[in-house]
């Protein structure tokens, strides 16, 4: 079995750019589950159903939900107590890992430590995983965290020290909704036709918030 | 209070800046404040930020002078940050917090499409203010719970700019991540 693990910053991207529904065809052929957390579920359904602006987006994904085409953890048996203990501990460690003034910076939140700690949890467990994630400090904290700290100095100017070792995180696997519908492109699940398909798909990713540059873009449609 | 000195400096600033109706110093004294709001994630600090942002688009949209509240808003406004600045330099945090505070409870105050276009400048200053910590390196939802805002606001804001740009950004070749993502739906 494999899984997808959504983070709140993908699922937005594809729901504001009506493309949430790619989901369900990609799925169809997917050999495994496509899996959210709690604390997903709370940024992506419970709140914005609060929120007039994006309900109805909320209420889509949640019908990805009900459908089961999107589902929790427990569907897998994973122990809701381990995870948010996991989560805890990943919190714990990179909100502790990069220093500026002599302060630690906390640089991520619940949602996306969930989103790393299931994937640990997975790997123990020999499940093949990947997450989507288009924001980037979580994907930078697992990749290269050196870039972080060259980020975080170089918007700061000021020295940032790279703290904690943060190899326990490196053999996780992170792709964006860009390349989610670049897979749904080649699969043919794209019913437009007209025009450079790809490319605007590509495109409304990044412009929806996918950390993706025009460069990364311009080489994928090389591809 | 995180770096009460350095915010005092800016908020002198401000009031020249407001004399000489320098709405791009303001913007650059708001951004200032980004920095330490990054490091230290402090609530005051966050909310000088957002306030000084709104006080360079209201100054900057002169077309809010015509309408019948501006006088009492913005000599109200000025006030508020006046007095901020006198508790801040007899280090009175609690009386300085209170000063901001009012300067968001007189948007209450306002009627019809001014106080509409206020809430607005401060609800789009916040999304602004959210979008300069992510593009510090902050993650976004993070960012979010700092600024009380939506990460959906975030998103489709940092979305707009060129934050993903950055080279620093790039942590993997593509054609590996596209390797990935075809492995997983091999």
């Amino acid at each position: 079995m494999k899984i997808l693990i959504f983070d709140s910053s993908s699922l937005i991207t594809l729901t504001m750019n009506g493309l949430i529904d790619l989901l369900a065809d990609l799925k169809k052929g997917f050999n495994g589950k496509f899996l959210i957390t709690k604390s997903v579920k709370y940024e992506t359904i419970d709140r914005p159903l609060t929120i007039k602006k994006f309900g109805l987006a909320a209420l889509k994904i949640k019908k990805l939900l009900d459908d089961k085409v999107l589902e929790m953890p427990e569907s897998i048996s994973i122990d809701e107590f381990e995870l948010k203990e996991k989560a805890k501990e990943i919190l714990r460690v990179t909100n502790i890992s990069f220093s500026a003034k002599n302060e630690f910076m906390h640089i991520i939140d619940d949602g996306e430590a969930s989103c790393l700690a299931l994937s640990l949890i997975l790997e123990k467990k020999k499940i093949e995983n990947v997450i989507v994630v288009d924001e980037r400090t979580t994907r930078m904290i697992g990749e290269k965290p050196e870039n972080l700290k060259k980020l975080f100095e170089s918007k700061l100017h000021t020295k940032v020290e790279l703290k904690q070792d943060l190899s326990f995180l490196r053999n996780i696997k992170f792709i964006r909704s860009s390349e989610l519908v670049y897979i749904a492109y080649k699969k043919g699940l794209i019913k437009l036709k007209d025009g450079n398909v790809l490319d605007t798909l590509l495109y409304a990713t990044k412009f929806k918030g996918a950390s993706i540059s025009r460069q990364e873009i311009e080489e994928m449609k090389r591809l | 209070m995180q770096e009460p000195q350095h915010i005092l400096e800016v908020l002198k600033e401000v009031k020249e800046a407001v004399k000489k109706e320098d709405n791009i110093k303001l913007k650059e004294l708001s951004n200032q404040t980004v920095h330490s709001s990054s490091i230290h994630q402090d609530a005051d600090c966050i909310m000088v930020a957002v306030i000084i942002y709104s006080l360079s688009k209201i100054i900057e949209r002169t077309n809010y002078r015509e309408y019948p509240g501006w006088n009492n808003f913005f000599s109200s406004f000025m006030k508020h940050i006046n007095y901020a600045i006198i508790y801040l330099e007899k280090n009175d945090i609690d009386n300085f917090r209170e000063e901001l505070g009012k300067i968001r409870r007189e948007i209450n105050k306002l009627t019809g499409s001014f106080k509409k276009h206020i809430q607005d400048v401060f609800k789009k200053a916040e999304i602004n203010k959210a979008s300069r910590i992510y593009e510090h390196g902050i993650s976004m939802e993070k960012t979010a719970k700092l600024l009380g805002i939506s990460i959906w606001d975030l998103a489709e804001y940092a979305g707009q700019t060129g934050i993903s740009d950055v080279n620093l950004n790039i942590t993997l070749p593509v054609k590996k991540r596209i390797k990935l993502a075809e492995d997983i739906f091999r």
